[in-house]
């Protein structure tokens, strides 16, 4: 089944364009990596996919859901982790969990078993009882990513999931995403920087550089292409003739 | 739990929580009103209580007497005798004992009453400190009303002896008897005192009213740039719940933070009131100026009203903001000069103004909680109604603006630069 299905998606801002017409497409229970240099345009697509920003061309389904026209069907089946994101600083980490499950179950005893679920991928510990304000950055990122997953969504949009997580803290996590989506079926799209997590992680990979998309295909695919060893030597290799920035 | 409900319920609790809004909400209006009050208050019964009062007296006639006495059994004054041969080392004496007021009964005194001239008293302030001077002024009014007194009580002693029949009325031939004609009763209390009692309601309303939407509406716009601040806004507007449920649940929920600081001020604002009112002893019930049940009603949905639009539109005007303090600037800037005609209804009737200024102060929603809350105690229902269409509507169509730049990416990309312009390079 197709969860994600992007046509020739374009965004503008103002002057600035971002997207010149993207097009892919997600399986269920697949981990899709956007991967690509800064300023590429990977938020612009998760943002577009999660319904925060309008494509000012082209189109994208999420579960055959047009994310414009029917965005709140859409929102109703993904969960989306910001790039750049906090928690609310006056809840303590179990609060907001709590909150969040309260928002996104339909019973109490669901909403229990999520904020439980969300208390084992956050791996806070006692710190859950302490405000927001006091985490530091790669515990409000544990927090985030513990609210993304416990709500158990269909479609999980992850912008730089292990962005600011030490070694440790940033494996476990690609653990755990690859679980969900082996057990409970969930469909990923994350994007990264990070070569090395891209490779363990994803299933398939887009490699998208000034708005547009160089490569599509497995990481093995991608290596053979570019006779590369790693894909890191791909990522430069189908960065290079580009030559970055175009008008 | 329904998704609104769990919305406004954080709202209110990191509303609730934030130390240093709940400080400047509700302990400042609850301790420093009160406390203001109670100063001034202490000052005015300092200045009304005990009234020391040293005399010397180089009378040796029988008047000099009658004067201590007098003063004696006046109320709240306390006298001392003092013996000192000069002047000036009474007014020593009474320096040395932190006296504020000498009276001073000169040798001729008793010769100057019986001899049908005026006598005369001498009063002397002194002062310890170049402060204030309430006390020694009020003191020196309280013994000028006893010397009055005395002197005509001697002047109908003397009328007495020369055979009139109502010395009284001999003195005081003309009487003012004073009573007000409001809301076609007649209040037995004199128009200074009415006026007094309408003078304050007239302060403290509009005070209340503006203080209450400029708080609440800094509130709101703030409830908005928090979520773009701490970066929490784009979760939010992917959650599974309406855009509009989450504009009801911040409006909610800072109306509720919003009418809880009002009570705060209310009561704040009444204690120290009070501390004025007290004296005229006069209530509004009391001159008639009751307000009816439906009046409360009415007063009640228009200042409802009015809190909805000025939240709606603090969160419209926050969406530009891109963090806490420049929402704070942006809403200061367009809700204060809008909040601002209400004052000048503390000085004026708006039916007393041209047409031109009258219809420019109506079209001003922050003036109708001032006018409903006149036309509740006079019971014009009517336009009181009118008030409440015109503030409906405004209302709607603010809260409609607002669901909709929440629906658009407008609250995600909108912001007017404020001098610097941030960007990641590319
Ligand atoms: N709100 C905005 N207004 C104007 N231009 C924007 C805005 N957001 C992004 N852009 C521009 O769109 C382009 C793509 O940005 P985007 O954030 O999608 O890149 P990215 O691939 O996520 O980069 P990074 O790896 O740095 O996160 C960039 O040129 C950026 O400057
Ligand atoms: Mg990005």
């Amino acid at each position: 089944m197709t969860v994600v299905k992007v046509e020739e998606l374009e965004k503008e801002y103002g002057k600035v364009r971002a997207l010149r017409g993207i097009s892919f497409e997600i399986k269920e229970g697949e981990i899709f990596g956007l991967i690509g240099p800064n300023g590429a345009g990977k938020s612009t697509t998760l943002k577009i996919l999660a319904t925060l920003l309008k494509p000012t061309g082209g189109r994208a389904e999420v579960f055959g859901h047009d994310v414009v026209r029917e965005a709140e069907e859409v929102r109703a089946l993904i969960s989306y982790l910001p790039e750049e994101a906090g928690a609310y600083k006056n809840l303590t980490g179990i609060e907001y969990l709590r909150f969040m499950a309260r928002l996104y179950a339909k019973d109490e005893e669901k909403a229990a078993g999520m904020v439980e679920l969300g208390k084992k991928i956050s791996d806070l510990g006692n710190r859950l009882n302490d405000k927001v304000a006091t985490y530091s950055k790669g515990m409000t990122r544990k927090l985030l990513l513990a609210r993304a997953l416990m709500v158990m969504p269909r479609l999980a949009i992850l912008d730089e999931p292990a962005s600011g997580l030490d070694i440790v803290n940033a494996y476990t996590i690609r653990k755990t995403i690859k679980r969900f989506a082996r057990e409970e079926g969930t469909t990923f799209l994350v994007s990264s920087h990070n070569m090395l997590e891209v490779e363990f992680l994803c299933d398939r990979v887009a490699l998208i550089n000034s708005g547009k998309i160089i490569e599509i295909g497995t990481p093995e695919e991608l290596k053979e292409g570019y006779h590369a060893e790693n894909l890191e030597e791909v990522f430069m290799r189908a960065v290079e003739p580009a030559g970055g920035e175009e008008s | 739990m329904s998704d609104f409900w769990v919305l406004a319920r954080k709202e209110i609790m990191s509303l609730i929580r934030d130390k240093k809004l709940l400080f400047g909400l509700i302990i400042v209006p609850l301790i420093i009103y009160p406390t203001m009050g109670k100063v001034m208050q202490l000052g005015m019964e300092t200045a009304q209580g005990e009234t020391h009062v040293v005399i010397v007296s180089f009378d040796d006639g029988p008047y000099g007497r009658v004067l201590v006495n007098a003063l004696t059994a006046a109320p709240n004054v306390t006298v001392t005798l003092i013996n000192s041969s000069s002047l000036q080392g009474a007014l020593n004496r009474a320096y040395q004992e932190k006296q504020n007021v000498l009276v001073v009964i000169p040798r001729n005194f008793s010769d100057s009453i019986e001899g049908n001239r005026i006598a005369t008293v001498e009063v002397y302030g002194i002062f310890h400190s170049i402060g204030t001077g309430v006390r020694e002024s009020v003191s020196e009014s309280r013994i000028n009303a006893v010397i009055n007194v005395l002197s005509e009580e001697i002047a109908k002693l003397k009328l007495k002896n020369l055979n009139v029949g109502q010395p009284e009325a001999f003195l005081h031939p003309v009487r003012a008897e004073s009573r007000s004609f409001i809301n076609h009763h007649i209040v037995n209390a004199s128009p200074s005192l009415v006026s007094g009692v309408l003078t304050s309601q007239a302060i403290s309303l509009p005070l209340i009213v503006f203080l209450m939407v400029t708080i609440t509406a800094q509130m709101a716009a703030g409830a908005v740039a928090a979520e773009k601040e701490n970066k929490t806004l784009e979760t939010l507007l992917t959650l599974p719940v309406k855009r509009t449920t989450i504009v009801a649940s911040k409006i909610s929920g800072t109306a509720v933070m919003g009418l809880i600081a009002a009570l705060a001020y209310m009561v704040g604002l009444k204690s120290y009131l009070g501390s004025f009112t007290t004296e005229t002893g006069v209530t509004l019930r009391e001159l008639g100026l009751g307000i009816t049940p439906t009046g409360m009603l009415l007063f009640a949905l228009v200042v409802f009203l009015t809190i909805v639009f000025a939240l709606s539109l603090a969160m419209i005007l926050a969406v530009f903001a891109e963090d806490v303090q420049s929402a704070n600037t942006v809403v200061s800037s367009v809700i204060l000069p809008l909040a601002f005609p209400a004052f000048i209804l503390m000085f004026t009737d708006i039916n007393e103004l041209p047409a031109l200024a009258r219809y420019g102060l109506l079209a001003d929603p922050f003036t109708h909680p001032i006018l409903a809350y006149r036309y509740a105690l006079s019971g014009s229902y009517g336009l009181m109604a009118l008030s409440l269409v015109y503030l409906s509507a405004l209302s709607l169509v603010t809260l409609y603006f607002a669901a909709r730049i929440f629906s658009s990416e407008k609250v995600l990309t909108a912001k007017i630069s404020w001098g610097r312009k941030k960007r990641k390079s590319g």
